[in-house]
């Protein structure tokens, strides 16, 4: 696989270094440049790899900054792949990277005992001993999961349809934002589908090196969506990890299944229902109660490059004013954040954001992607919540 | 005034092979190169350790000399050699009758040839052509020229020989048809040196005819050009050569973290004709297609030449003539004590120059036999060493690092203990602070550019936009002696490295030459910096 990376778009100017959340947390690690195609000219020589290859959080600020594509997260993602099939299984990273499978697999125990399973002193210092911080902010398994609500939520009849992805974090931790979507979707006449058939999109999966089971994740959810492309049903995600998984990474990491899924990647569900609002499908309230929110723009969603709906449909709310609190990565990074060698790290890049979010007026933060939210009520002390669950609470009122 | 019983002129692999030869043998040596080390030739070519292959069917005895000199090499000199093999491949466009007669040429010099199945082949080398049609597996190798003429000159600095770069021989003292001594400048200081001598041996390569004219002889060496092209990247991890009559661009070399590709063969006059051109560039290109079909996207770092110094003893030029070599005992033209050794190639340097220590030893009735083929040129870095030093360096480079240095390899680890923040300053090469410092140390060390050649920094994907501003930065911190004024010093390296970047200015290396200027010429005005001073 590393065959098909060339590193000869890099000029070296350095963008990226600048740019890299983790290189100015740290001088452990050596910056995007250095470790992906500076080092990849010397993993085609048969070079070891870097020890600071780990740090990289997969943030794609990186990819973000470059003026000339150079896919430097995808450099490092590979060399990851490839150290852990060479390297010791770490049973931490498998843990943190195959949530589903795991709340799968626990799914028999009640919430409250999976919850004090793995949230209890004792656990959480055994977690610790595997290299799970012991100060991360770990996410409560909810009752039951967004699925198992979805199937005795009553919807209402509606002549169209819409398949949503929910994403392991909706599904297993918080499924009140899924359906919060779920309720817009149908206000808007829209009946709601979420597949059994979709699994984890695996990014976690390759975040931490596990790129066989990442390839299976992915398999699997390229063959379904191609299936609703070719029903002409529209698929949407909410998170956007999981939508930059199937519109840049999978073609990236995949291109064999990419050409399967004939080009289905699921919609940004913010720019969709923006679009509902835009055309009048979904009206917004003519008024509103004086809301101050400040928002966070997840850095997967900003590497979409498709601008920030999700901002723009709370600006659009009467009564509410919302900020772009513009201050960078909050750290988390998925899992990245609550590993305990990374922990520290994550709270030091998040600090810019946590200082603006305590200091904003606003009694509220806003961010699409569900570890951000966990990271940013983690380090400010403030709630954050999704935006359209803001846009559903705004419409009841 | 110095003295000594040996000058040797011409700091190339010939010339370090020879200083290391007779100090060996226990003769008084001193070499004077008139750049840096290598400055010629031994750092101008593709990096081939040549199995033979290329000379079987042309000059079968070149080609057994190739082959023995190559097996040698790998164990004297492992540090300075990459044991990667090479493919010789029957495109569509070469003529499949040659192949019996090479294979059966290859055989009768001793060199293992064995045929790789096509799909296997393209398996291993994924980028070569689809539509190959026959691939031979041979013992090529990788041979870094620099470092070998370094590691024999630090060799042979061990047993007592004496090494000045920078001097250029001024002229050749005889007295009644005997040597008396050399005349040689310091490039640098400017002063003159003179050294009494019994024996002078021009082993100066392309300018092996000026110098015998100093001695008032008249030889026939034609320097010949060849120019070739370095890649940003490694993508092939084997030597590839075109299985036809040897030609115009036909190898493929991987160099470490790069690939080259050569060559060119032209006639010219002067032995410094070493400005590639853009013509010479594509034609390249063009020729290496059918082996690489995508060869045209592959990001070129930059162009080089370099003259080969071929003897012209019955005035055959270019590629028909002879690539074995020639020594010439000048006690036949009147002159006692001069020899010189003309032809040959890197590969086989260092049998030349057993060849000739063992004529000049036998003229000063020196009888201790030739080592050079069973003592290697280094002791290899202690393993306890190389695992301390196994995190200090970026990408697991610790033995890299332990190739070049040799062994001064200890002292930099050191260095790299010391410092803390284990700063890099070449980042495409992955040099740190503390080599590029204890380089700069060296007494053989004037410039950048001496730095350059034996640490690699600036030799990669940047060509120095960044590494030479740190680099000079570093090393006036740490109060380096240096020839130049650091403007004047990083003026230099940079014009240096735009000379090869210069004949291949398109695509992704024009953006890089772009922020390069934008770097030295428009934030630091380095093209006006002299006059701004004053």
């Amino acid at each position: 696989m590393k065959l098909r990376l060339n590193p000869d778009a890099c000029i070296a100017c350095t963008s990226c270094v600048v740019q890299c959340p983790v290189a100015e947390a740290t001088p452990e690690f050596l910056g995007p440049r250095m470790v992906g195609p500076a080092a990849q000219r010397f993993r085609l020589m048969g070079s070891g790899e870097d020890e600071s290859l780990h740090y990289c959080a997969n943030c794609k600020n990186c990819d973000i900054s470059c003026p000339h594509g150079v896919l430097i997260s995808t450099f490092n993602m590979m060399a990851r792949a490839e150290q852990a099939r060479k390297g010791p299984f770490s049973l931490r990273d498998w843990m943190l990277s195959h949530g589903a499978f795991l709340a799968r697999a626990l799914g028999l125990l009640p919430a409250a005992l999976r919850n004090f399973g793995m949230l209890n002193p004792a656990s959480r210092w055994a977690l610790d001993r595997l290299g799970v911080s012991a100060q991360a902010p770990l996410p409560r398994f909810a009752a039951r999961t967004f699925r198992r609500q979805l199937r005795t939520f009553a919807q209402p009849d509606a002549s169209r349809s819409v398949v949503f992805f929910p994403g392991c974090y909706v599904d297993i931790y918080d499924p009140q934002t899924g359906l919060d979507i779920v309720w817009l979707l149908n206000r808007a006449g829209y009946r709601v589908i979420v597949p059994d058939a979709f699994d984890c999109c695996g990014l976690p999966m390759i975040a931490n090196g596990f790129w066989e089971d990442a390839r299976r994740n992915a398999a699997r959810n390229a063959e379904e969506l191609a299936g609703w492309r070719r029903k002409g049903v529209e698929v949407i995600t909410a998170c956007p990890s999981c939508a930059l998984m199937f519109k840049n990474d999978l073609p990236e990491y995949f291109p064999e299944l990419a050409d399967s899924m004939e080009g289905a990647a699921p919609t940004d569900a913010q720019e969709f229902v923006l679009r509902l609002v835009d055309n009048g499908e979904l009206p917004l309230p003519a008024t509103g109660a004086p809301l101050d929110i400040i928002y966070h723009a997840p850095c997967h969603l900003r590497a979409q490059g498709l601008g920030l709906p999700g901002l723009e449909l709370l600006q659009s709310l009467p009564g509410v004013r919302a900020t772009n609190a513009n201050a960078g990565c909050c750290g988390i990074s998925g899992s990245y954040g609550f590993k305990k060698e990374k922990y520290h790290i994550a709270q030091r890049i998040g600090q810019r954001l946590f200082t603006a979010v305590r200091q904003s007026k606003a009694p509220v933060a806003a961010s699409e992607c569900g570890t951000c939210r966990v990271q940013i009520e983690h380090g400010s002390g403030k709630q954050c919540l999704h935006p359209l669950t803001i846009l559903r609470r705004r419409m009841e009122a | 005034m110095k003295e000594t019983t040996v000058v040797i002129i011409g700091g190339g692999a010939t010339g370090a092979g020879i200083l290391r030869d007779l100090s060996m043998r226990g003769v008084r040596a001193i070499l004077l190169e008139q750049g840096g080390l290598a400055h010629g030739t031994s750092s101008r070519f593709h990096g081939l350790l040549h199995s033979g292959g290329r000379y079987a069917v042309g000059d079968n005895e070149a080609a057994r000399e190739c082959i023995e000199e190559n097996t040698i090499l790998r164990r004297v000199g492992r540090e300075c050699v990459e044991e990667t093999e090479g493919f010789f491949v029957l495109t569509p466009q070469d003529d499949p009758a040659y192949v019996d007669g090479w294979v059966e040429a290859c055989d009768r010099a001793g060199i293992r040839a064995e045929q790789v199945d096509v799909a296997e082949a393209r398996r291993l080398e994924p980028n070569l052509a689809p539509d190959i049609l026959a691939v031979y597996r041979v013992p090529d190798a990788c041979v870094d020229g620099f470092r070998l003429v370094w590691h024999n000159a630090c060799s042979a600095r061990r047993y007592g020989g004496e090494l000045l770069t920078y001097h250029r021989v001024t002229g050749i003292e005889q007295q009644g048809g005997r040597i008396r001594g050399v005349t040689a400048r310091n490039m640098i200081s400017g002063e003159d040196v003179r050294i009494a001598c019994d024996v002078v041996i021009n082993a100066a390569g392309s300018w092996a005819g000026q110098v015998a004219q100093l001695a008032g002889l008249d030889v026939r060496v034609s320097p010949d050009r060849g120019t070739l092209i370095a890649f940003n990247h490694r993508f092939t991890s084997r030597v590839i050569n075109r299985l036809h009559k040897s030609s115009d661009g036909d190898i493929f070399v991987p160099h470490g973290s790069i690939t080259i590709l050569g060559t060119t063969s032209s006639a010219t006059d002067r032995p410094d004709s070493t400005t590639p051109t853009s013509a010479e560039v594509l034609r390249l290109l063009e020729l290496g297609r059918p082996l690489f079909p995508h060869i045209g996207s592959y990001r070129i770092l930059r162009a080089f030449a370099g003259t080969r110094p071929l003897y012209d003893a019955g005035g055959a030029g270019g590629r028909s003539a002879s690539r074995g070599f020639h020594i010439v005992d000048h006690e036949e033209e009147g002159l006692a004590g001069m020899a010189s050794i003309f032809g040959g190639k890197l590969t086989t340097y260092r049998l030349m120059a057993e060849k000739l220590c063992d004529h000049v030893c036998a003229r000063l009735g020196v009888s201790a036999p030739c080592r050079t083929a069973e003592e290697p040129m280094l002791e290899p870095a202690p393993a306890g060493l190389l695992k301390r030093a196994a995190g200090l360096f970026p990408m697991q480079g610790a033995e890299l690092a332990a190739h070049r240095l040799g062994a001064s390899f200890g002292k930099v680890v050191e260095m790299m203990e010391e410092d803390r923040e284990r700063q890099i300053i070449c980042e495409c090469e992955m040099v740190s602070r503390a080599e590029i410092e204890f380089v700069a140390g060296d007494p053989a060390t004037h410039s950048l550019h001496d730095v350059r050649l034996r640490t690699r920094m600036g030799m990669g994907t940047c060509q120095g936009t960044f590494c030479s501003l740190r680099a000079i930065g570093a090393l006036e911190e740490c109060a380096a002696h240096l020839a130049l004024s650091p403007t004047e010093d990083v003026r230099q390296f940079a014009q240096e490295r735009w000379k090869g970047l210069r004949p291949a200015l398109w695509g992704t290396q024009a953006r890089e030459v772009m922020l390069s200027r934008a770097v030295y010429a428009a934030t630091m005005n380095l093209d006006g910096a002299i006059h701004e001073q004053d």
